[in-house]
């Protein structure tokens, strides 16, 4: 094995201390889940036993595939909530994409203000601005669509995806900008040719940040504006698991797992093309 | 094909002056450089030759024809950039066809014309790398490759050389020259190092504070500065200045008094110079161990034993730093902080007026013939 570094040499109680505290903070963040996944492999009678049991006893993926039986459009929500995500992201990209290359290229009157206004809109959550929001989708008649509930979500991602791509783009060197121009390259042509493959890495972070941003907000907007069960998003869904007299948590935790799961598969394969060092030899540094 | 005409061009940032009215003539195929210090204007000029940064106000011809408002492309001028700037994401082949890519030229002639540049800077192993992967000098001729398959009027190089190591500048420079010879084009090279300038240009242009200070052969600007900044701008270490006053005018040139001692300088004087306190110019490459025309004594500070000289540094005349610098040969025998005599013929000096103008120099150039160093006149 070999040396760390060494300013990354710490003394033996320096690790502990080190490891107790990644310790604490990951039990914070991971137990919900422990738990949750746990639950979902109990019979729910279990659930209620006094004294309480962790962990499972004679457990099963029952929950798995009951869920399936007792709430049937959760494929549907699923699909719902990858539909909605996989458009907003699509349609932030298409925007983001050219409007961050102007902020970070192109020197114009307003951009200053325009980007602080940007900075602005995300201090409103979405919340505050539900009633105007309804209000106005009322009017122009598209409450209970898809339409409804992907526009607002796109722009309230659009602010800050601007933001990091513009920072992400700022550092590939404005030579590469110039050496296309006197080559006789167009904006759209340098963009396309040049810009996006270096900023690759960039835009994939955007369009993961997205994705899970509006895979995060689409409850809201979906609980205001839309009724349809057909159009209903996974969070929105998962109520189907709160029945009158009782709720099937071990059915809903499996649900939730099962939920998030082509999220996290979408995730996992777009992270390959986070590759670092991608300008390496574009200029000297 | 390649000539480039300068008439009053001027840069404003705001209401401050970059450059103030350059006239400059390129004649198709001369290597012309642009050198002087930083923030002197050299890049911002070759910058709005390229269509890179707007002209303020003046005419900039290529080939006779006016080409301020047309973009890089137009105007048959191809750049390489100090930085290389070449695009990661593509192969050395890619990276040198890129302006071929542009202008959609057929695969066929395009796959010649990048192979044919290859071949001439050595590349043609490396086309399928990517730039990531070269030193800095093979990706400098990637850069020059990008360049070349344009085929244009006049090249512009950006301080090309400033991101090498010594050793590889030294390399470059002469590749460069080779280069420069074998494609018969017209080159404008913007750089501060005076050496790429003495060694490739047919003609350097000394920029200061926004205006040309001089234009001239590299051995032109080193026999006969035009004034003091471009003597101690040229020449490594720096000229030395010493305050003299004007004792008279002879038949042989000017005499001056330095503490004492007379001299003549063979110079052409002009009116009204008896009485006047004058600059005398020296090169470190001009003083000797022992006697002169002119004599000083001094106690060199700081010796640098460089092997082939030995540089002397010395404070005189009451000067806070160290004014006075000597090139001697490389075993001389000094020490620091030990007197010794050291002495300037009258023939290496120059004269500048309280102005900074030099009085021209009656160089007795025998040995080297000026004709064949300006190719204006040859």
């Amino acid at each position: 094995m070999s040396q760390p570094a060494m300013i990354n040499r710490y003394r033996w109680y320096e690790l502990i201390a080190i490891y107790a505290g990644i310790f604490v903070f990951l039990a914070f963040i991971l137990s919900p889940f422990v738990e949750g996944f746990l639950v979902s492999l109990k019979p729910l009678g279990l659930l209620f036993s006094s004294p309480y049991k962790f962990w499972p006893e004679n457990g099963s993926f029952d929950a798995y595939r009951t869920m399936w039986v007792s709430v049937p459009g959760f494929a549907r929500y699923i699909f719902n909530s990858f539909f909605i995500s996989t458009i907003v992201t699509a349609v932030v990209l298409v925007l983001v994409v050219p409007s961050a290359y102007a902020f970070a290229r192109f020197k114009f009157r307003g951009s200053g203000p325009l980007l602080a206004a940007f900075l602005a809109v995300n201090m409103f959550s979405g919340a505050v601005l539900l009633i105007p929001l309804f209000r106005l989708m009322r009017t122009l008649g598209v409450l209970n669509t898809y339409f409804a509930m992907i526009v607002p979500g796109v722009a309230f991602l659009i602010p800050s995806a601007i933001w990091l791509l513009r920072t992400y783009m700022m550092r590939i060197p404005r030579e590469l900008d110039e050496a296309a121009f006197v080559d006789g390259a167009s904006h759209f042509y340098t963009l396309r040719r040049v810009i996006l493959p270096i900023a690759m890495p960039g835009i994939t972070v955007v369009a993961i940040t997205t994705f899970i941003g509006s895979y995060a907000q689409q409850f809201i907007f979906a609980l205001t504006f839309n009724s349809k069960t057909e159009y209903m998003p996974l969070p929105i869904g998962l109520y189907a698991y709160f029945g009158r007299q009782e709720v099937i948590w071990n059915e809903l935790m499996a649900a939730s797992f099962v939920g998030i799961a082509p999220a996290v598969i979408l995730i996992f394969l777009m992270q390959r093309y986070l590759v670092a060092g991608l300008t390496a030899g574009a200029v000297k540094q | 094909m390649g000539q480039l005409n300068l008439n009053t061009v001027q840069k404003f940032y705001g209401t401050f002056e970059v450059l103030k009215g350059i006239e400059l003539e390129v004649k198709n195929g001369e290597f012309v450089v642009f050198v002087g210090p930083s923030g002197c204007g050299k890049s911002t000029l070759l910058r709005m030759i390229a269509g890179l940064d707007e002209t303020s106000s003046g005419d900039i011809l290529i080939d006779g024809k006016r080409v301020n408002d047309l973009p890089p492309v137009k105007r048959g001028i191809a750049m390489v950039f100090q930085s290389y700037a070449l695009y990661p994401h593509m192969t050395v082949f890619e990276n040198i066809a890129f302006p071929l890519r542009v202008e959609k030229m057929p695969e066929e002639k395009l796959k010649a014309k990048v192979e044919h540049a290859a071949r001439i800077l050595h590349l043609d192993q490396r086309l399928q790398q990517k730039p990531g992967m070269l030193s800095g000098g093979q990706r400098q001729r990637v850069a020059i490759g990008r360049a070349i398959v344009r085929e244009p009027k006049i090249f512009l190089f950006d301080e090309p050389l400033s991101n090498l190591d010594a050793a590889l500048r030294a390399d470059m420079r002469i590749e460069l020259a080779k280069l420069h010879r074998q494609l018969q084009a017209t080159m404008i090279y913007v750089t501060h190092d005076q050496v790429e300038a003495m060694t490739m240009a047919d003609r350097i242009v000394v920029l200061n504070a926004g205006e040309i200070a001089q234009t001239g052969a590299p051995l032109e600007l080193y026999h006969k500065p035009a004034n003091i900044f471009v003597a101690g701008f040229i020449g490594n270490p720096k000229m030395n200045f010493l305050a003299v006053t004007c004792k008279g005018v002879v038949d042989a040139g000017v005499e001056v008094d330095y503490k004492g001692q007379t001299v003549v300088v063979p110079v052409r004087p002009h009116a009204g110079l008896v009485g006047r306190t004058l600059t005398l110019g020296v090169r470190p490459e001009h003083i000797l161990l022992g006697a002169g025309d002119l004599s000083l004594t001094v106690t060199p500070t700081v010796i640098e034993r460089l092997g082939a000289h030995t540089v002397a540094y010395a404070a005189i005349g009451g000067g806070e730093g160290e004014n006075y610098c000597a090139m001697l040969p490389g075993t001389v025998a000094i020490r620091p902080e030990e007197q010794v005599l050291t002495g300037i013929r009258a023939a290496d000096c120059h004269l500048f007026d309280e102005a900074g103008i030099a009085l021209e120099r009656r160089v007795e150039l025998t040995d080297i013939d000026m004709g064949l160093l300006d190719p204006a006149a040859a």
